[in-house]
């Protein structure tokens, strides 16, 4: 197979515990979001979209609705016949034995043989849950330009927030200078999104030391950038400046959400023409709104059935709303159906839950927290 | 060994042209904001375990080759069988309407004869049903007959139809045009292959013939019985029928038989966002497809893909098309406005239930 400029290696085997229901029975990158996509779509589209045709996808935590999502790339252009594409890395045994992906680090060396098989002069190294357009070639040609060892994406965070973030120090030239782990006293705003490209060699080389570091926990950002910047290398970053989120929580799951509304989205759809965000969808019919049905400043995904109301919410594929319901601020998950007379504010509603009539979840009183049904949950009158 | 052989006659010329099918083959022209014609036709084929289809091709096949293009959308790019794209006859861009051009079929014998098959599926790429082909082949092994057509009792007279004459349920007459009570002809039918080959031998020397015309004095020593469709089918023949097939859908009952769990349609896949139903919007009794961003009122209507209704903009019993954008004002109803159109602020579009306004496709 041809040799490759740039490869990625897409870490897509997070729990994604935090997400509690949402996560019980799919990894985090197979999460529903926005309608119809699922949450690796954005960062395989990005790929396709920037010209990188041959992505590593390392799976690990319930990884089969991800895998069967994934297929052969074909949804996202990126089924090549070259030897490219999408390659789906799980951990395997050796004669050695084998093990878990023990940390974001570990999880690129095991596959290290899969890094050569294509000879990259940059391994681009991506987080499948996470929520952005980028175009990666602008961040190539920003690593080229500087001669770097090692390039991180950064993008500005309010200084408040700033100590949530690994916080990154650059000079005047953007090379890094100092990089911490959620500092309690952020002498930057410049947090580092997870995004990195490396010199293959130099990766490969730091990979295999770190390996057998008995002190390391085999992690991007905790082990392997400081001890880079402590060996002098060439880091340096790359702004961004767009919308961009980690969805790690059940809160920031809907607040993010709730993004994609509105007249003047945070995170719009339908901005993004010259680099569409692609997924793996089904074929079902164009969304019905019955005759009784009203809704407005909502999402709606093909096989959709509305026949209440609804207002300032996601309904995603293949959900259904009954007469005299009501949906408010919510998000309704693909399969979701929420019968006749329920009344749902400010919830998520896991794929295919079912909503029994008359029910009423969850309250506009935003010091509550967003009410979470899982998937295939079915919550009847009195069970709320 | 495959279960069946299938065979699509995508090269209809309908003998009703209107705007809507002067660019492309019925078989291309939309349907339901985000089908094509063919689809259903496709859909039932590999939904059946078909893994074999030729395609007859129309004169002007851009829109379906693009459309379907290696098969994939339907599972049909395999290494073994597939969708396999034959020519038409010139004589198939001619209006006959006939849908079984014996020319057709012998031009492309090659393709039937290097089936594997016992049993061979054609159907033309002109009706819009969602139904199992294994019931319809079932019934011919068990009748023993020779053909088996697929065939509904016509509700409605149709000029384009065509219809059986049955004696003790078997075939003895064929005739163009269908009055209600009549067994109207779904353009399906199943038999053996090798029988179909022998056929075609037989009526060489009248190859600018449909089969069932050739076949209509050989009824006696042909068995062709009929298989009575129960579901909701509707032909495409002319804009009339094709405007109300469409609205048909918005009926949840026809859609559910259309659309049941776990036969689906399938049709080319795009990179749509989801719709959006934005602040204001005010929408009922229609389907709305991915892109669509709607802020006017949109009632009893279908609209494709990537569709713009802005505020203060009325829609109402019409079909508009993919990436169209309907301004502030305007007001559209009782019409069919084809792809890409832009409708001024302030302007109306309006025909009648008897009379619909047809807007044809305009550049991209």
């Amino acid at each position: 197979m041809g040799k490759k400029e740039c490869i990625a290696m897409l870490l897509a085997g997070g729990q994604g515990s935090r997400l509690g229901v949402l996560t019980k029975n799919v990894a985090k990158p197979a999460v529903s979001f926005g309608g119809k996509y699922r949450i690796i779509d954005f960062a395989l589209s990005n790929c396709a979209n920037s010209g990188i045709n041959t992505v590593g996808v390392l799976t690990q935590y319930r990884p089969y609705l991800l895998h069967s999502y994934l297929g052969t790339g074909g949804a996202w252009n990126l089924d090549e016949t070259d030897g490219g594409g999408v390659a789906i890395l799980p951990p395997y045994a050796t004669q050695t034995g084998g093990a878990w992906y023990a940390g974001t680090a570990d999880a690129v060396t095991q596959n290290i043989g899969f890094i050569e098989t294509h000879d990259p002069d940059y391994v681009l190294i991506l987080s499948g849950d996470q929520l952005y357009s980028m175009d990666y070639q602008k961040m190539l040609e920003s690593h080229k330009r500087h001669n770097a060892d090692l390039t991180v994406a950064v993008m500005p965070v309010p200084w408040e927030e700033a100590s949530r973030f690994g916080i990154i120090t650059q000079d005047e030239d953007e090379r890094i200078v100092k990089f911490t782990e959620k500092p309690d006293k952020p002498d930057s705003n410049l947090a580092s999104m997870g995004i990195y490209i490396f010199s293959t060699k130099l990766l490969v080389e730091t990979l295999k030391e770190d390996a057998i570091d008995q002190q390391s926990e085999h992690d991007f950002g905790n082990d392997i950038i400081p001890k880079l910047l402590a060996d002098g290398k060439r880091l340096y970053t790359y702004e961004y400046n767009g919308f961009w989120r980690d969805v790690g929580t059940i809160s920031s799951y809907h607040e993010t959400s709730m993004d994609l509304l509105g007249s003047n989205p945070d995170f719009d759809l339908y901005a993004t023409d010259d680099a569409p965000i692609m997924s793996n969808a089904g074929t079902k019919p164009p969304a019905y709104i019955g005759p009784n049905g009203e809704i407005d400043d909502c999402l709606v995904g093909n096989g959709s059935s509305i026949y209440g109301r609804a207002t300032h919410s996601i309904i995603s594929t293949s959900a259904y709303i009954g007469e005299r319901a009501v949906v408010e601020d919510s998000v309704l998950l693909p399969g979701a159906v929420v019968k006749d007379g329920a009344h749902i504010v400010r919830a998520i509603l896991g794929e295919r839950s079912v909503i029994e009539e008359d029910v009423v979840l969850g309250s506009v009183d935003e010091t509550k927290d967003t009410v979470v049904i899982g998937n295939d949950v079915v919550v009847g009158k009195g069970e709320e | 060994m495959e279960k069946y052989l299938g065979f699509i006659t995508a090269n209809y010329s309908t003998k009703y042209p209107s705007a809507i099918t002067e660019s492309r083959p019925v078989a291309s022209a939309p349907f339901l904001g985000r089908y094509r014609v063919v689809d259903f036709a496709l859909s039932n084929m590999v939904n059946c375990g078909i893994r074999t289809v030729g395609m007859v091709m129309p004169y002007n096949y851009r829109s379906l080759i693009d459309h379907v293009g290696s098969g994939r959308d339907w599972g049909l790019n395999l290494k073994k069988g597939g969708l396999f794209i034959l020519p038409g006859s010139a004589f198939g861009t001619s209006r006959t309407g006939s849908r079984f051009l014996l020319r057709d079929l012998e031009h492309n014998k090659v393709f039937l004869e290097r089936g594997n098959s016992e049993l061979v599926i054609l159907s033309s790429a002109s009706f819009v049903y969602n139904m199992d082909y294994n019931d319809l082949a079932d019934a011919h092994l068990a009748s023993g007959a020779d053909i088996t057509v697929l065939t509904k009792t016509a509700t409605r007279k149709d000029a384009d139809v065509t219809a059986f004459k049955l004696e003790d349920g078997r075939v003895k007459g064929v005739h163009h045009g269908v009055e209600p009570g009549d067994t109207a002809f779904l353009d399906c039918f199943v038999m053996s292959r090798t029988f179909l080959l022998q056929l075609l031998d037989w009526y060489e020397q009248t190859d600018y013939l449909d089969l069932f015309e050739a076949m209509a004095a050989d009824f006696e020593r042909v068995n062709v019985r009929t298989f009575d469709f129960a579901g909701y089918a509707a032909p495409i023949f002319n804009k009339d029928v094709y405007f109300k097939a469409n609205m048909d859908l918005l009926d949840p009952k026809i859609s559910a038989e259309l659309f049941p769990e776990g036969r689906e349609i399938k049709t080319k896949a795009h990179d749509n966002a989801p719709a959006k139903l934005e602040l204001g919007s005010h929408v009922r009794n229609s389907r709305i497809s991915g892109s669509c961003r709607i802020y006017g009122t949109v009632t009893n209507s279908i609209l494709g893909r990537n569709v713009l209704v802005e505020p203060g903009a009325v829609v109402n019993n019409a079909i508009v098309m993919q990436s169209c954008i309907v301004r502030s004002g305007a007001h559209i109803e009782y019409a069919v406005v084809d792809r890409n159109n832009e409708v001024p602020a302030d302007i109306e579009v309006k025909g009648t239930p008897e009379a619909l306004f047809i807007k044809e496709k305009a550049a991209e």
